[in-house]
């Protein structure tokens, strides 16, 4: 009894002292510093996409430091893994809120840590800003939820009417994981789709983290169709292609910007030959960004994404010039945003906290690289 | 008809695979007596040891299999002998070595994230393996190197397990330790052996996962849940059950969703699970 009693005594003591070390740590630099999160897939599915999008936070953090931080106050950026997953990322973004005191989150990459983690942002009035989710659901997520990415809604209508006016193909089958994002993008463009008169010969979905897809392959072999829509991240999509390849499935694919991540065609090699994906266009770099990055990254692509991540601390940044660290007023200030020149886009924030411009490129994949399609 | 035949054959190369997780589990089980959680990431340590030695050290193909297999061999030897041994030594009940295992499981696992990153790595070098036509539907040659794998690795189990003496001190121990103790057998040190042969085949089926897909460090809990159910289903303890239960799991899961989308495989594995707890949980082939 006594020994468990001094156990139990012992490690009390352990975390309030803990406690108090953390405390008084955030006390102390409290007044010129400003703290603001970043969420992303750091491990798992998309963590290639997540580590690109870090680098770029960081060299944007960087630069307004070193520019003199925010009307005298340095920024310091907390990293959180997000894994692609809603429960990992409401667990960081809890974090990030209740004990880092956060001011505002650039993230999640994946819309299902941005669906997880708004609610919570909105509930304490922390500035949520994603540079890469895509789900239509986040338009609506709430007053303090913005992104500098389009929505899907745009991104399936768009694959739609490429695939059905400028590919013409009017037999489609579609694959998609489970996933907000992948869902979301897949059912805008089944509904553009059949509105033009295509028409979906077969339809299967396959688990985020399953890596094997070849009896939802088979049946789509069977189906027959002439192109198949493919709606994946990263891992699912390198084995989707190979086994696509080993099956004997012929029909071309098209996918969506997750294909974006140059990791799938390093690893699929030929088997990806042909495949086509929409990605959000964007502005030619300026001189020197590519390099700032790459050094950051140590020499790995840059992909579509990173960039927007730039913009969104640099953006978020720009308006607490003027708005300072009140939520309240950063909120307002970003709805205000209108035409800012980013190193990706040109911004104007809606009233649902999305950018109003919405532009794809299609991108083709030869040799193992992805290009423009012609 | 070509879909099913395909389906057929989906089964059959996930059974072979299921089959080798079955075989090692159900070996340590029945010397055991415990569910050895941490089996499935062994699947892992045996694919990533393939994996440094293959691909970042440029090592021959067919010598990286080997010291990939010895190495997750090597892991399950040195989890019994660090963690599990000591347990037993102390009389733990079988309820703490399988506390204990999931702790190995998340330890190992959480370890080879440090050392290789989370991410997905494929292994095969090939683009567009050539698929062969078989009965209908096609085959790549991977998969024809798993099931050949696997059924060898059945038989030289057997074999060694009904032609040697030391298969019959593991019989001896899987009937009754105390009595085996008494009449001589080493009991520990066989049990390290059985740890040693178990875990190789998990590496094995690690490495020709990673193969026929690719691997990453979580890849051992979906193996892991496959290989328990098989052993269940054929009788759990009995490894030859284990292996007519892999197979049957294949076909069932992979034939299941012929009809219903393939979104619910895992679904399909599991009812098939229950049925056999409900109906026959003795399994097909009783200890």
């Amino acid at each position: 009894m006594k020994k468990t009693f001094k156990a139990l005594f012992g490690v009390i003591a352990l975390i309030s002292l803990a406690a108090g070390c953390s405390k008084s740590g955030k006390e102390a630099g409290e007044a010129n510093i400003i703290r603001i999160g970043s969420v992303g897939p750091l491990t798992s599915d998309l963590a290639y996409i997540g580590e690109n999008m870090k680098a770029a936070v960081e060299l944007a953090s960087d630069e307004i430091n070193s520019a003199g931080g925010i009307k005298g106050k340095k920024i310091e950026i907390i990293y959180e893994d997000g894994k692609c997953d809603p429960k990992e990322a409401a667990n960081a973004a809890n974090k990030l809120i209740n004990i880092d005191k956060v001011t505002a989150i650039i993230g999640g990459l994946c819309s299902s840590e941005t669906l997880a983690m708004a609610p919570l942002a909105e509930k304490s009035k922390v500035i949520l800003l994603s540079a890469g989710s895509t789900n239509p659901g986040i338009t609506n997520a709430g007053d303090y939820i913005f992104r500098n990415v389009p929505s899907d809604s745009f991104q399936g209508v768009y694959a739609a009417k490429y695939v059905r006016t400028k590919l013409n193909k009017q037999r489609v089958a579609l694959l998609k994981c489970l996933s907000d994002w992948c869902l979301g993008v897949n059912d805008s463009f089944k509904a553009e789709f059949v509105r033009l008169g295509g028409e979906i010969v077969g339809e299967e979905a396959f688990p985020q983290d399953s890596r094997d897809l070849r009896g939802q392959l088979v049946k789509i072999k069977a189906a027959n169709p002439e192109l198949v829509y493919f709606v994946s991240y990263t891992e699912g999509t390198i084995v989707g292609l190979r086994q696509m390849r080993e099956l004997g499935v012929k029909a071309p694919v098209f996918g969506a910007d997750a294909w974006s991540d140059p990791k799938i065609w390093e690893s699929v090699k030929g088997d990806g030959d042909g495949a086509m994906y929409l990605e959000p266009a964007n502005k030619a770099y300026p001189e020197g960004f590519v390099d700032a990055l790459s050094k950051k990254t140590g020499g790995k692509e840059i992909n579509v994404y990173a960039p927007r991540a730039y913009d969104a601390l640099k953006i978020l940044a720009s308006v607490m010039e003027t708005a300072g660290t009140d939520t309240v007023l950063i909120k307002k200030g970003i709805y205000g945003v209108a035409d800012y020149k980013g190193i990706a886009d040109n911004y104007t924030f809606d009233a649902n906290g999305d950018i109003k411009n919405a532009d794809y490129s299609v991108r083709e994949v030869r040799g193992g690289k992805a290009a423009g399609a012609k | 008809m070509e879909i099913l035949s395909q389906l057929i054959l989906n089964g059959v190369m996930a059974g072979a695979l299921y089959a080798l997780m079955a075989l090692g589990f159900n070996l340590i089980y029945g010397v055991t007596r415990f569910f050895n959680l941490a089996h499935g990431v062994l699947a892992a340590i045996g694919g990533y040891a393939f994996f440094t030695l293959s691909k970042m050290l440029g090592l021959n193909i067919y010598l990286s299999v080997a010291t990939g297999v010895a190495i997750a061999g090597l892991a399950g030897y040195g989890f019994d002998r660090l963690v599990y041994s000591k347990l037993r030594k102390r009389k733990a009940s079988n309820l703490v070595l399988l506390v204990a295992s999931l702790g190995v499981f998340t330890t190992a696992q959480a370890a080879l994230s440090i050392i290789f990153t989370s991410q997905f790595q494929t292994l095969s070098e090939t683009a567009g393996q050539e698929a062969l036509s078989v009965l209908g539907g096609v085959v790549t040659r991977t998969q024809v190197i798993i099931i050949f794998s696997s059924l060898a690795s059945m038989l030289g189990l057997a074999a060694l397990l009904n032609g040697t003496s030391f298969g019959k001190a593991v019989r001896a121990i899987s009937d009754d330790e105390e009595v085996a103790r008494m009449v001589g057998i080493n009991t520990g040190r066989v049990t390290g052996y059985v740890f040693f042969i178990g875990s190789a085949l998990a590496g094995l089926a690690g490495i020709l996962v990673g193969f026929d897909t690719g691997i990453q460090p979580t890849m051992g809990m979906g193996l892991l849940l496959k290989g328990v159910i098989a052993s269940i289903i054929g009788g759990v303890g009995n490894i030859y059950g284990g292996v007519l239960g892999a197979f049957l799991l294949g076909l069932v899961e992979n034939l299941g969703i012929w009809m219903i989308p393939g979104e619910w495989k895992d679904a399909v594995s599991f009812l098939l699970l229950i049925v056999f707890l409900v109906f026959r949980p003795q399994g097909i082939i009783k200890r």
